[in-house]
């Protein structure tokens, strides 16, 4: 039971997450948001999650949990890239601005 | 009353090319357009050399990619007013006579993009595995485009102001290529492909791509696709 509890906590997080980057990109808030309601289905009701595992080849259900698990951290690693891109993006806009605003000011001024 | 020539722009994006650089902006000086080089946070010196040879200088503070290198320049050519907006690789490989071409097919055919082709025009010192990359890569723009293109990462292409306009890349590596093609079929304005000449050189080609910048480009096209 405790066990339920802390795993419900760590994927309510997880969705909440997920909702939130929903905007930005859809395709992992998405996929993110199925993989955290699988988990929480699959923590209270695990015997599911061991027919499942059965039916799908992989054998225990706490397999597949562990699977879900790792699905789920790849896609905050790739949502954590996504995020570092839209960065770079300001950085570059910046970039462009200061470099023209100085190549025109310099050809202004000679 | 005799139409006034177009203002001509030809944008050269270039990083660490401090060796060739002199030579690609006195031929496109010589053949009389205004020249803008993009010094991407070179850390040689490609930007004095640029400006002894006569062309206005835009110095990004840090090396950001060619496709930056690209934009900004489009960007600076548009706010001094350019009618016509050509992309011109620094490494030498392309003729500063194949500008006039592509301007031409621009004028001509009522085009907004006037996009160079190696495989309509001549490559001299091809090597195959480079035409076979280019070829899978030319493949791979007819399916994601539905532009029926002969060649792509050509960087020889001119365009209207107003094709340059409708243009904004976010690639800021190697993936602008595809990218602006992207965008061009998106825009729904009239392309036009001209017959170029590529001059590879022992310089050019070790600069060029290779099959693992090939697949950066890949990813780098599918995460913007992930992002909105």
């Amino acid at each position: 039971m405790i066990a339920q509890l802390i795993f419900t906590a760590f994927l309510s997080g997880i969705l909440l997450y997920a909702l939130t980057e929903y905007r930005r990109s859809p395709a992992v808030g998405l996929i993110a948001v199925f993989a955290a309601v699988g988990g929480l289905y699959f923590v209270w009701v695990p015997w599911h999650a061991t027919r499942l595992a059965e039916f799908v080849g992989i054998g225990r259900g706490v397999d597949l949990i562990i699977y879900i698990w790792i699905v789920i951290s790849l896609l905050l690693l790739l949502n954590l890239h996504l995020k570092l891109r839209a960065h770079m993006e300001l950085i570059t806009v910046l970039a462009r601005e200061l470099a023209i605003a100085n190549a025109r000011s310099h050809q202004s001024t000679s | 009353m005799a139409s006034q020539a177009p203002r001509v722009w030809v944008v050269i994006a270039a990083y660490n090319e401090a060796p060739v650089i002199a030579n690609v902006v006195a031929d496109v000086k010589r053949a009389g357009y205004r020249t803008v080089v993009v010094d991407d946070g070179s850390t040689d010196a490609t930007g004095a050399v640029t400006a002894e040879a006569g062309g206005v200088v835009v110095r990004h503070p840090i090396n950001l990619g060619q496709g930056a290198g690209l934009q900004t320049g489009i960007e600076f050519a548009l706010r001094e007013g350019a009618d016509v907006i050509v992309t011109f690789d620094a490494d030498g490989q392309h003729r500063a006579a194949d500008i006039a071409v592509l301007i031409d097919a621009l004028a001509r055919q009522g085009a907004d993009f006037a996009l160079g082709s190696r495989f309509l025009g001549a490559s001299h010192n091809q090597p195959l595995s480079r035409r076979m990359l280019l070829k899978a890569a030319i493949s791979f723009t007819r399916l994601t485009t539905g532009l029926s293109v002969t060649d792509t990462h050509n960087g020889l292409r001119a365009m209207t102001r107003r094709g340059a306009s409708s243009i904004k890349l976010h690639q800021n590596r190697m993936a602008h290529a595809s990218e602006i093609l992207h965008q061009i079929a998106a825009s729904g304005l009239n392309y036009v492909e001209a017959p170029v000449t590529i001059e590879y050189s022992a310089y050019s080609l070790a600069k060029g791509q290779t099959l693992g910048d090939a697949l950066m480009i890949l990813i780098d096209l599918f995460a913007r696709r992930l992002q909105r």
